[in-house]
């Protein structure tokens, strides 16, 4: 280990991504061995025991309650995120692009970026009411503004020299904005929606918590309340999983679509 | 002027400043650039070399005197082009897709960009490498695309800011080799900024060598060596020396004031001293 050295070879690393792995799920046992120790201490209300977590978990997914419900978050949740990578690409675009709007509505873009999303819960109560549309109004206003801000300043910060150069070879506004500096902005466009996800997920659970219980935060709140411990859990593990699913996922297309920021930041 | 060919580039009594005045990066500078001639400006750093480019591309205007292209005031369009000191190429590009996005500016049918983009980097030795991103290229190969950038716009005026400065010293020959064969068989008129005594007298007919603080002009130096010169290093040669020797002189001269000059700006403090020393210029 102590051979870490820019001048990596390959199995070397290769070896060192195996002991990541062999300490991730040592990790992960010594946690289910937890659970277990605590369960046989101090009984099945504070910790389920590991085996009736997966017990319950198997019978959920068996009987459709997982899936249904995983459905209905899952529609919150997509639906919300769409939204608000929409609207907040597109309203971003036009702030980075109007720099006088964008000075102008700067006060207000921060104040509302600024709330809680679950401020906004009274009031969205009383114009969308309690079901599906009321919890997507809620993720989308949580999730649009970490999207419109990044999607901003991504084009304010566009790169100078390059301006300079498609100037110099004759770019008009339009070519120099879609050609130029919304490329350009597209790395800090992703870390937006990045953030704008997990905004989401919490945005969807509180939304399921507050108005009409339903979804994985339904079910959650449902077991909780009756002291299910085994059931609470087998909803959290779904709860995980999806968040970092969604993570991983958006890294990766961040990576993917942003290859030649990470390539200029490795090659020097 | 109405007799004999007319200057291509014309710059008459152009003054530039910066910061609200502050800064005067060009006094009273009168200049004409023949077509097809291959001109540099050298001269100590704060001399304003870059804003004359800027100038005669039109991304800025002068505050006073006149320019003129082709007659014309200048605008970034059909008859320049310029190279600069970092590549500056579109990372989200290909190779080939940034010399189409310079096309594509001017106007070009999607369906000729392309073939027009790997004829010119046929021209700058890198066909192998059009799909290849930017960042996969070594400097001096990015520079390359940079020209070939340039040059695929056809342009009358190639205006050249620094841009071999960041190159090491092999690829650096290798590509003044080309620039030249290039000139040779296109005979554009070259305007090329550099801080190289050497490169500047490899390159040019004709040396602009300018004063700092404010720019101005100090001295045109004829370069009468043998053409072409890609075939012969005309370092060799007495002339060579000779003219080498004179630039330094009068480089040199300038870096001393310059010092003095800034000493003096740093005993004055930050704010006012630039102006007053402009004052005194005039």
């Amino acid at each position: 280990m102590g051979e870490a050295t820019p001048g990596d070879t390959g199995p070397s690393r290769a070896r060192r991504r195996r002991g990541v792995v062999l300490w991730q799920v040592g990790i992960l046992l010594a946690l289910i061995a937890g659970m277990k120790v605590l369960n046989m201490t101090s009984g099945d209300l504070v910790m389920p025991s590991p085996e009736a977590v997966l017990r319950q978990s198997i019978e959920m997914w068996a009987d459709g309650t997982i899936p249904f419900a995983l459905g209905q978050s899952l529609t919150v949740l997509g639906l919300g995120f769409v939204l608000a990578a929409t609207s907040g690409i597109l309203i971003g675009i036009l702030l980075g692009g109007f720099p006088f709007l964008g000075r102008v509505l700067d006060p207000y873009v921060n104040a509302v970026n600024a709330t809680p999303g679950a401020a906004f819960i009274p009031l969205i109560i009383v114009w969308f009411g309690l079901y599906a549309g009321a919890k997507i109004a809620l993720v989308w206003i949580a999730a649009v503004f970490p999207i419109l801000i990044n999607t901003a300043s991504g084009i304010g910060n566009a790169n100078k020299d390059l301006i300079e150069m498609a100037l110099s070879f004759g770019a008009r506004r339009r070519a120099l904005f879609w050609q130029v500096m919304v490329p350009d902005a597209l790395p800090s466009i992703l870390s937006g929606l990045r953030i704008g996800a997990a905004v989401c997920i919490v945005g969807t659970v509180i939304a399921e918590l507050t108005m009409a219980q339903s979804g994985l935060g339904g079910l959650m709140i449902r077991a909780g309340n009756r002291f299910q411990m085994d059931r609470y859990f087998a909803v959290v593990i779904v709860m995980m999983a999806l968040g970092s699913l969604i993570t991983v996922a958006l890294g990766f297309a961040e990576r993917r679509l942003g290859r030649w920021r990470m390539a200029l930041r490795e090659g020097g | 002027m109405e007799a004999g060919t007319p200057p291509l580039i014309s710059l008459k009594g152009v003054s530039k400043s910066y910061r609200d005045g502050q800064v005067l990066a060009l006094d009273d500078l009168s200049l004409d650039i023949a077509p097809g001639e291959f001109v540099s400006l050298v001269g100590p750093s704060g001399c304003g070399k870059t804003t004359v480019l800027r100038i005669i591309d039109g991304l800025i205007a002068p505050d006073r005197g006149e320019v003129l292209v082709k007659g014309r005031p200048p605008e970034p369009t059909y008859d320049m082009a310029m190279v600069f000191q970092s590549a500056r190429l579109l990372p989200w590009r290909t190779v080939a897709g940034n010399i189409e996005f310079v096309l594509g500016l001017r106007g070009q049918s999607r369906r000729d960009r392309r073939a027009r983009a790997l004829a010119l980097l046929g021209a700058v030795g890198l066909r192998d490498f059009a799909d290849a991103y930017p960042h996969e290229l070594s400097g001096g190969m990015q520079q390359r695309v940079g020209l070939a950038r340039a040059l695929a716009v056809e342009p009358e005026v190639l205006l050249m800011d620094e841009p071999f400065a960041a190159l090491d010293a092999m690829t650096r020959e290798t590509l003044r080799g080309e620039l030249l064969r290039l000139w040779e068989r296109r005979r554009m008129a070259v305007v090329f900024v550099t801080h190289d005594i050497d490169e500047a007298i490899i390159l040019s007919q004709r040396i602009i060598v300018l004063r700092p603080r404010p720019g101005r002009l100090d001295a045109e130096v004829k370069v009468d060596l043998p053409e072409p010169r890609w075939q012969t290093d005309p370092r060799g040669l007495p002339a060579f020396a000779g003219l080498r020797q004179h630039l330094w002189t009068r480089i040199h001269a300038m870096g001393r004031e310059g010092a003095a000059l800034e000493e003096l700006a740093s005993v004055l403090g930050d704010g006012p001293a630039p102006a007053r020393d402009t004052d005194r210029h005039r």
